[in-house]
This record gives structure tokens, sequence and C-alpha cells, in this order.
């Protein structure tokens, strides 16, 4: 018997029987040992159908049936189940398929949960959990406890290997004839052609470093299909899993329809004993890497590879499936229970989002912000919203507008229990950040865990309401947002209360404003105010020194809710809404508005008049860089790359009646033979004549000379005007100024104000949005008629 | 002392009870602007009851709007005097 301490890598089920279970032990050592685990499903239906069951799957061996009472969280009272337990967990999922098919009348449960959930839900693993594990001569685990849980804020790292692969380009651009290979203190170049020692030498290379992690770019969708390919055809073996007799799993390409946008992922190539992450194909990746991946990892129980890869939404589903085991809850295979039938008005009423205001639009001075800490979990924890607590005994119009009332005092559902961890481990996150000097190594770590946290956060709520989702329901989901709804109009109601105007409401943030307020200690009365009114914790964001808060580009007098920016007090900015933000807009456009920006940032005054000077001051340099940006443009300095425009496929190819410019590109690709699915980017570049554009992955560059460059003009003014715009400076005005290389200060001749924007003067005011502005902010700008 | 309609004071009443849902989720200074256009429709109770319209808020809407065209006329005619004495 050997016993040690070390860190769970990976587990799946053993073809040869029960669980392969890899640990990276206190030595340094990586064992391949397994482990007994039964697993068992549930079928619940007529009698006489449980029975009939009951003899057809009697006698096979491996199977243990058994008659019990189990929960359906949506139905009251207990549910006579048939149990069938099997004792290999690679043969359940084929014998439940026979079952299903044999007797789909009957509804299952826990039929088609990962092992790994299973795993947490009975030992308290998780993926790089530290454990302390015994096994016999055979390598069968004796006894196994967890040492940590996945809420450490700490935990000890586990000494990973981690070796990355690349192809020096973009495969999907041009042709790559490198490899890249790098662990942290040595890299090699492997040459991709010839391929015979391509082969080898990866496999010393693998065979010597012998990694626990696989970093790779486009490693899904083309390094790893490719190195397999060859290594078939040269009958080369390749070990890119460690578990060489498992090989490797793929899992197919797919486009799907989420929140207003198409999404493609990737094929994925899974290992076995070792990890593959496509740095490419993983979800969220960019957002908060391999420390937030991990961190999925770790909260949601998912094996690594599944969890860089899935949808945040999946990752909350799986912890919910942990509650579920753990509180002997059956989970749904497919979910039966469909919406009550509510009258219309109940509809008008409860069918709503969050609470959305319309900006006043403009420049602010020493603005604050205030914000509901994840919101919407701390809802369904505070008020307890789950599943099996609302909609079900009584309608939601009768809960959601009283806070105080609805607290319900029953134990907690299966949704806040869920959260409650995942919560407290955010907030203490944040709350240790707060502490930690900006330059300090851990603050990189923490931010980027915090951000899966959100991301899992986020996603709860939408699953609340999605019918697919095993714990969801629509009436739970109103709820939320009907108590959303009343807390924010309590906190505007508080802030009003004290004096503070209003500017704007945001589902769960609030941006207020007061004469002399400038200072963090000045909003604090407001935070305490809707603490207490609501019971939900609330952060101030900050206070900024300006904000803008910008229209509608189609029309100026529209305010929109998701447009502005503006700079904190320490300078930092905050952005919305502008084409910077945006990922398909060209480089050099984001970098002149973060220039810009970044420009507009330093504008520094003692209140509110000297700033709102300093801001104007920043004008005439401004519209300086601009005017170099647009002369750089026409004499074809800026290189191709900055001009590639990136947009989505909305739909299939052939599915467009009037093609886009990006269907037009993605015309060009297929027609050179690269496919492209809805929901992939499309990267061309805007050219004159017909039809307009250029893939920027044909395999012949683009003609510089092609270039259309008004297009690009024109974009580069519209992304400059959005920024001048809380300046006053009007795109009609900008245009003249510089198309007609009018003077800034003073226009020779007299163009004419445009006639889009002609300010009304009352008095020593200019009306504007139906406010009323002081006439000295404008001064500067003389083509305005004096007053 | 039995009313078949209710008075126009409780027809008022419960129009303006009704739009409480509209008016809470306005800014506080949207709100006083609201309450100012109830008032004057308040000031003309007696020709609504007088006009027993079968639906009593399109009175009440047209008696804000003439309060309102008063209200222009009124400073229309200070503003002009006013342009009249600077230029003059």
């Amino acid at each position: 018997m050997v016993e040690r301490s070390g860190w769970l890598l990976d587990l799946y089920a053993d073809p040869r029987g029960g669980l392969a279970l890899w640990f990276l032990d206190e030595n340094g050592e990586r064992q391949r040992l397994r482990q007994d685990f039964p697993v068992t499903f549930y079928a619940a239906g007529p009698a006489a159908r449980l029975r009939a069951a009951w003899r057809w799957l009697q006698g096979r061996p491996g199977v243990s049936l058994a008659r019990q009472e189990r929960r359906d969280l949506f139905q009251p009272g207990l549910l006579p189940v048939l149990a069938v337990q099997v004792a290999q967990p690679a043969a359940q999922p084929a014998l439940f398929r026979q079952v299903s098919q044999a007797f789909p009348d009957l509804t299952y449960y826990d039929a088609d949960l990962p092992l790994a959930l299973r795993h947490a839900a009975l030992h308290g693993t998780f993926p790089l959990a530290r454990g302390r594990l015994a096994w016999d001569e055979s390598g069968t685990v004796q006894a196994l406890s967890v040492l940590d849980s996945p809420w450490d804020l700490d935990p000890e790292p586990a000494p990973l290997r981690i070796l990355s692969l690349e192809p020096e380009v973009d495969p999907f651009h041009a042709a790559p004839t490198q490899l890249l290979v790098r662990d942290l203190r040595t890299s090699y170049r492997l040459a991709l052609e010839p391929a015979r020692p391509l082969l080898v030498n990866l496999r010393a290379i693998l065979q010597r470093h012998d990694p626990d992690l696989l970093l790779t770019t486009w490693g899904d969708t083309w390094l790893l299909p490719r190195l397999l390919a060859l290594s078939q055809e040269w009958r080369i073996p390749l070990p890119l899993s460690r578990d060489v007799e498992r090989g490797v799993a793929y899992r197919k390409e797919r486009s799907y329809f989420t929140y207003g946008q198409i999404i493609y992922r990737g094929r994925q190539v899974h290992l076995f004993g070792r990890w593959h992450v496509d740095g490419h194909n993983a979800m969220l990746f960019h957002d908060y890497g391999m420390e937030g991946a991990l961190e999925m990892a770790r909260v949601t129980a998912l094996p690594l590879q599944t969890a860089a890869r899935v949808s945040p939404g999946s990752g909350i589903s799986a912890m919910q499936i942990i509650t579920a085991l753990r509180q002997g809850v059956l989970v749904p295979w497919h979910k039966q229970q469909a919406e009550r039938p509510k009258t219309a008005l109940e509809l008008m009423r409860f069918d709503q989002g969050g609470l959305v205001y319309q900006p006043t639009t403009g420049l602010h001075f020493d603005v604050g912000e205030v914000d509901f800490i994840s919101m919407y979990p701390s809802i369904m924890r505070h008020f307890n919203i789950s599943p099996e607590t609302v909609g079900s005994q009584r309608p939601t119009a009768e809960l959601a507008p009283r806070l105080e009332e609805t607290v319900s005092g029953g134990p907690p559902g299966l949704v806040p229990e869920t959260l409650a961890p995942l919560l407290d481990k955010r907030l203490a996150l944040k709350l240790r950040l707060a502490e930690l000097p900006a330059w300090h190594p851990q603050r990189l770590r923490y931010k980027a865990r915090a951000s899966a946290h959100k991301w899992l956060l986020v996603t709860c709520f939408g699953y609340l309401g999605y019918k697919n989702a095993r714990f969801g329901r629509i009436e739970a989901h109103e709820a939320v947002t009907a108590y959303g709804r009343e807390a924010l109009l309590r906190a505007k109601e508080a802030a009003e209360d004290l004096g503070f105007e209003v500017l704007h409401l945001y589902v769960d943030g609030m941006w207020v404003k007061k004469a002399g307020a400038s200072r963090v200690a000045d909003f604090q009365p407001v935070l305490d105010e809707i603490v207490r009114r609501t019971g939900l914790p609330v952060a101030l964001e900050g206070v900024y020194r300006w904000l803008a808060f910008l229209p509608s580009r189609q029309d100026g007098r529209v305010p929109v809710a998701n447009r502005y920016f503006g700079a904190y007090q320490d300078g930092t900015l905050k952005v919305r809404g502008v084409e910077a933000r945006r990922r398909d807009t060209p480089h050099f456009l984001v970098r002149l508005q973060e220039e810009m920006l970044e420009r507009l940032a330093q504008a520094q005054g003692a209140g509110a008049a000297s700033t709102a000077a300093a801001l104007q001051e920043c004008l005439p340099g401004l519209v300086a860089r601009l005017r170099r940006v647009l002369a750089a443009l026409r004499a074809g300095r800026i290189p191709l790359a900055e001009l590639v425009v990136a947009h989505k496929l909305s739909r299939d190819l052939t599915e467009f009646r009037t093609p886009s410019p990006a269907a037009r590109a993605a015309g060009q690709l297929q027609a050179a033979g690269k496919v492209l699915k809805p929901g992939q980017r499309v990267l061309f570049i805007y050219t004159r004549g017909e039809p307009g554009v250029h893939a920027w992955d044909l395999p012949q560059p683009p003609n510089p000379a092609s270039v259309d460059v008004a297009r690009y003009a024109e974009l580069t003014l519209r992304a400059a005007a959005a920024i001048l715009q809380p300046l006053r400076v009007e795109e009609a005005t900008l245009r003249q100024w510089l198309f007609s290389n009018a003077g800034y200060l003073a226009p020779p001749g007299k163009p004419a104000p445009p006639a889009t924007a002609l300010p009304l003067w009352v008095g020593k005011h200019v009306l504007r949005d139906r406010h009323l502005f002081p006439v000295a902010g404008l001064r500067q700008i003389s083509w305005l008629p004096a007053p | 002392m039995g009313r078949t309609l209710p008075s126009i004071t409780q027809a008022f009443l419960g129009e303006q009870e009704s739009f409480a849902r509209f008016r809470r989720a306005l800014r506080r200074s949207d709100q006083l602007a609201l309450d100012d256009l109830f008032a004057t429709a308040h000031k003309h109770l007696a020709a609504a009851a007088h006009a027993a319209h079968a639906l009593p808020f399109e009175i009440f809407l047209l008696a804000m709007l003439l309060e309102e065209h008063k209200e222009v006329l009124r400073l229309r005619q200070r503003l002009e005097g006013a342009l009249a004495r600077s230029d003059g």
C-alpha cells in the first residue's frame, strides 16, 4: 500500500474497468491509478412500465436494480423511481442508450452526467484539487481524501509542466512552415516539412518533457488534426495523450445562436492523462487566459479541457448538477416542465428585463457610479429564488414588488445554495484586490479569476429562464428581474431624496451627481441608504472627473443607454459602445480613438468649470492628430494589416439576398477553397470599385493602390466625431474643418453652420436636448453666431 | 345617497393613480413636471364635469394642453417685450 499527497489531474472512464485517475504526487511523479466507481441513473413512469424495464434489465452483467423514492425538483412530494446501478462507468452510456430506446416513454434522470461531476459530488474533487490518496500494488485507489476546496483564495499551485505548440503564422491566412515549441526554459523551432523528422523530433520532445498541459494556438482546428494525420500516414506514433491506449477524442464543430449573436465553435481535440487547450478555440480565453480557465475548472469541477472550452452557462449548469447530486435531487435528462399559463396583464408586467434609462446626454462632471455587486445572483441568494421556491405556489405577481415580505424562511433553494460560495469568493477576491497595490504581481491572477466568476454569475441568471436548462423556470427568471427593477428604483429614490441628480440607470448601475459632491466620501450616504432600502450589496465603482453620454448615431436627439465614456479621478478610462470597443473595427481606428480618449483623460482642473476648459483645450491637438491620420491614410502610409475589418458572418452564404461586404469577402474565400461557417469572423479590406472588398485570407495579398481611401476616411471621421461630440463638435462641423481645409479657430470665408445642428439661442444660454447650457463653454468655437 | 357615476374628482384621482408606476420610474425633476401637469388639469375640473365626456382623461389632457398654451403665449409676450427694449 502506498499513500501520498498531491494534486488530482484528470479522470475519465477506463475501458478496462472503473475510473482512470491521474495524480501528480508530492515527488513530482505522474501516477495513473484506477478507482472503482459504480454510477446510477434513474427511470420514472407508470408502475407497469417500470416493472417491464426491470425485467428487461434484470440479469445483465454489472447491473443492479432497486426501487427507490427520490425528489424531482419540479414535482411536489417524492417520486417512485427505478434505480439502475452500473458497475462500470464506461458501460453506462451504451446501456442507457439501449434502455431509452426500448422504453422511450419513461422519464430518465441522472442519465448523461459527466463523470467528473459525479466524482465531485461524492468525493469533493475538482481539477487540481489537493488530495491524499492511498493505493494498492495494482494501482487501485483504496482511500481518497480532498485537502482543500475550490473556494480557497490562494490554493497551493501545482507544479504543472506546460508545453506550448504554435505555428508561426495563422494557418487560415497563410501556409505555416514552422512549429514553435516552448516550455519555461527551452524553445524549439521545427520545420513542418518534411514530415518524418518533424514527427520524430516532436515525439522525442513530448517524451522528454512529458507535459501536463499542451497549450496550442489553432490546435483544435488545425495543428493537432494535422499532426495526427501525418502520424498515421508515416506510421510514427505520436504520444499526444499520456494514456496512449485511449488516444485522442474529437468533438465536432458547430454554430449556434445565442443572445442575438451567432457563435462559432471549432472542432475540439481532447487528450487523456494530459490536457489540451487551444487558446484560439477556448471560450472567453481572450478575456481571462489560462488562470481564468483553471479557475473555471476548479469552481465548476469540469475537467480543464472541457471547462476551458464550454460556455459559462454550461459551467453554472455543472455547479447546479453537483448541488443536486449532493442534495439527492434528481437531474432531469430532458426537462418536461412548461410555463404556467398567465394572463396578458401578468405577462405585460413581468415579462420584462432590467430597468434601463435614457441617460441625460452630454458632458457631466464629478459623477459617481454606484453599482449593485453581482445584482442578479445576489437577488437570487437574498430572496431565495430557485425553480422550486418561486412561481409554483404563488404567482410571481404577488411576490415581486415588495422586497420586505418575501425573504422566504425556508431552506435555501438549489440555485441560491449553488451560488452562495461563488458570490462569497468573488466578494473576498474583490476585497483582496482593493487592498493590493497596483504593481502587485498577484493582481493579474486575481483579476483573471474574478473575471471567470463574473461570467459564471452573469449567465446563471440567463439559465434560470432558459427553457432547456435543467434547473430553469421562467417564473424564477421573471422574479429576479422584477426584484432588480424594484431595487434600482429604490436606489434612484434614495439618491434623489439625498439631493442627487440621477443621470442614468442601467440594470444594476446608477450614475449620479450633486453640486459639491466630488469625493468618494460624498457619495457614501447614498450607498448606505441604498443598502438600507434594498438589503443588497452596493459599491461605488468610482467618481468620474468627467463623463459623456453619447446620443444615437442615427438621431442626435435620442439618447442611447450604452454609449458613453469618461475618466475616473485617477485618470483611468471607462469606454462603452464606441468603435474602439468593437471587435470589428480596424486597428488604426481603435488606436486613434484610444489616443484621443487618453488625451482627454489627462485633462484635469480644479472643479467642473476648469475641467471643462481643460477638455476644450485638448481640441486643437486632437484635430491635428486626426489630420495626420487622414494624411497618412491618403498617402498609403497605414499598413494594410491595420485597415483590416473583421465582421462576423451572420448566416450561411447561400442565405444572403444582397450580400453584405462580409458575405462578399467570404464568397471570395469560398472560391479559393476556404469555407467559413456562420459565426466565424471574415477579415477583409475595403477596396475601390467592384466587389468593394478583398478578403484578407486570400492567397494573393491585396493591392495597396486599390484601398478604398474615401471609405476609410469616412470611417475615421465618424470614429473621431464620436469622441469629439461631447466637446460640442458635430460630425458636420468636423467634416467642414477637415475637408474644406478650413482653420480650426477662424475658418476662411464664412462656412454656413451645419443645418443639422443649428443651436437655438435663448438669452445667454443655448438650448440642446431640452436643457439650457451656459454659452461660456462654447465661446472658443467661433463660427457660432455670438449671442 | 348613491351615485351611478364616480364624481369628476374621483375620476381625476383615479386617472392620476393609474399613472403611479409611470411616475415612479421618472427622474425626480420629471416627476415634479408631471405633477405640475396634473395640477393644471385640476383647475378645470368643473368644466370637465360639465363636458360629461365618456373618456374623462381626454378632457384632462386637453386641459393640460390649454394651460401649456396659455404659458407659451405669456412667455412669447414677455420675450418680445424684452427684445423690443434691448433693441430700442
